[in-house]
């Protein structure tokens, strides 16, 4: 329980040195002036490009937090992750080709929605196939979200290939492939915060049962779950959350799979402490890392998912290491 | 008045088939319990007597009430179910664990939980994590989640295979003695725990029932030697029979 004080002030400590952090350095008093109100141009970008940027950074991490938090939840699997499953790849591929075929409609509307569309058909093609092979537990839907995402992935690797004729375009899925927070008009960020928090509640009403599913099949349905029925709703919600933060914030790799160990150790495994300590450690996790993509390399930017992986790797496999030597 | 019925239960799985046509009738209180050789159905029996698994034909009752028609927490806060082997995923604390047990069902009597826990002598083991146990804690613990609801019926699959046999007793006297005024019904491995400990007897093979006795008359029927494909020495004690396989059956 003394976890929490802590977490949310690691939190808020982030968001500071993130909204200080970019190509131009800001101090926390420059901050407090721009978001004062004050006419001046610096203070202006920094209210309406670094100041949503860094909050987005937030959310998306907190939604990685939870999706990641879920999947392993229903999977009983600590490698279970978004990519596994297919939901992540098939929100990219929705991506992708929002990015890559021209449509009617305006594109900042249309990649949320075919990235929304690309995560929940993909669970419902893993669902499906699991069902159609009579394998409707954890392990047969794992091993069809592994077949769907080795799909997905080509498919998306092959419309990259074939549509992208410019190479700016292909620049523009690249760099969205490979993670990066958009930055958010402020009304665009209130709607991440809102949907951020549905999924907060979401997956909160889950955590009773994951807690059940935890203890086996067997006893779970022994305990009264209905155990497929439930898995199949989980891996939707989940599916739902990973969406949303594929959608802002493109594919991070890593974080979902991490921040729920490193809440599991600080708040330990039930779920109705675990899912909002485990978003709390992914917003700071992605907070840091969007800091670090946007002020390590000026005036470049690095792809965030390459940052996560790259700093969070390392760091996982060290927190293993000790935690499997204590 | 019966507490739990099986008509004509039929389970067939990938071809085999696991339960043939098996019927039974148990009454509200009693401790009775299931031997057969591996394979007989003895697990798959307790499994769809529990709601776990579904048959493919027949019907259980509760009371007189079709055991389908049940809502799951109902079924779960009626029957208790007891695994052969239990292993939670995560690490959970005791507490966290009979707590878990106790939340299946929605009307549990207020200090259910520390009454479990006492009773199981699990007070000063709490805050203690599952992997941290030992094989006698873990039987109690998983013994103080199932029956923390109290249910009318508890179904226990050789819950002490694996401890040792201070600890096997223990539990199994635990589950006999709630066929006081409760209905216990387990898979025994043990046939001499079997015959000493639990009022009636049920054996079962090739997934039909070939006895069903009170303890103290069953012991001496043959069907007993034929469904273990063993010729049992029975060798009287002072407080029960012991049976020796002697290795002329097969």
């Amino acid at each position: 329980m003394r976890s929490w004080p802590l977490l949310i002030l690691a939190l808020a400590l982030s968001i500071l040195i993130a909204a200080c952090a970019g190509h131009d350095w800001a101090t926390p008093g420059d901050l407090f002036r721009a978001m004062a109100g004050a006419p001046d141009l610096r203070s202006r970008l920094l209210v309406e490009w670094r100041i949503p940027r860094v909050l987005a950074a937030a959310l998306v991490g907190a939604l990685l937090g939870l999706g990641g938090t879920v999947f392993q939840g229903v999977f009983r699997n600590p490698l279970a992750e978004p990519y596994l499953l297919g939901s992540a790849g098939g929100a990219a591929l929705g991506a992708t080709v929002a990015l890559l075929v021209p449509l009617a409609a305006p594109q900042s509307f249309i990649l949320p929605v075919l990235a929304f569309a690309g995560a929940w058909g993909a669970t419902m093609l893993v669902i499906g196939i699991s069902r159609v092979s009579g394998a409707v537990d954890a392990a047969g839907m794992l091993l069809a979200g592994v077949a769907v995402a080795a799909i997905l992935g080509a498919l998306r690797s092959f419309l990259m290939l074939a549509l992208s004729d410019e190479t700016v375009s292909l620049q523009i899925v690249l760099s969205w492939v490979l993670g990066g927070v958009q930055t958010p008009s402020w009304p665009v960020l209130g709607l991440l915060a809102v949907i951020s928090a549905a999924c907060l509640a979401l997956t909160m009403g889950l955590a009773g049962r994951l807690d059940v599913l935890g203890l086996g099949e067997t006893m779970a349905t022994a305990f009264g779950l209905n155990v497929n029925r439930f898995i199949a709703f989980a891996v939707l919600a989940g599916s739902v959350v990973v969406a949303a933060a594929v959608a802002f914030g493109g594919l991070v790799a890593f974080v979902g799979l991490a921040s729920p160990h490193i809440a599991r150790w600080l708040v330990g495994p039930l779920h109705r402490p675990l899912l909002p300590a485990s978003a709390l450690v992914g917003a700071i996790v992605v907070t840091l890392a969007d800091a670090i993509a946007r002020a390590a390399l000026p005036p470049a930017e690095i792809p965030l998912g390459l940052v996560t992986a790259v700093a969070g790797g390392p760091f996982f496999i060290l927190l293993l290491a000790r935690r499997l030597r204590t | 008045m019966t507490a739990i019925a099986a008509d004509n239960l039929v389970v067939r799985r990938n071809g085999a088939i696991l339960l043939d046509g098996l019927s039974l009738s148990l009454g509200p209180t009693g401790s009775v319990a299931v031997i057969g050789p591996n394979g007989a159905g003895k697990s798959t029996l307790l499994k769809v007597l529990a709601g776990i698994e579904k048959p493919t034909s027949g019907m259980v009752r509760i009371g007189d009430r079709d055991l389908a028609s049940f809502s799951n927490a109902t079924r779960a806060a009626t029957v208790g179910y007891l695994p052969q082997y239990f292993d939670p995923h995560w690490d959970l604390t005791v507490a966290e664990l009979v707590r878990i047990g106790a939340e299946r069902s929605d009307r549990v009597a207020a200090g259910a939980i520390e009454q479990a826990t006492a009773r199981f002598e699990l007070t000063t083991l709490g805050q203690r994590r599952w992997s941290t146990l030992s094989g006698g804690e873990r039987a109690r613990v998983v013994l103080a989640a199932v029956l923390v609801v109290d249910p009318p019926v508890l179904l226990a699959d050789e819950p002490a295979a694996s401890l040792d046999i201070r600890h096997r007793l223990d539990v199994i006297r635990t589950l006999t003695r709630r066929g006081g005024d409760r209905l216990s019904v387990v898979v025994v491995h043990d046939l001499d725990l079997a015959f000493t400990f639990f009022e009636r007897v049920i054996v079962i093979d090739r997934g039909r029932i070939v006895a069903d006795g009170p303890a103290k008359s069953l012991i001496d029927d043959r069907r007993i030697d034929a469904a273990f494909a063993v010729d049992f020495d029975r060798l009287k004690t002072p407080d029960g029979w012991l049976l020796r396989a002697s290795t002329s059956g097969s």
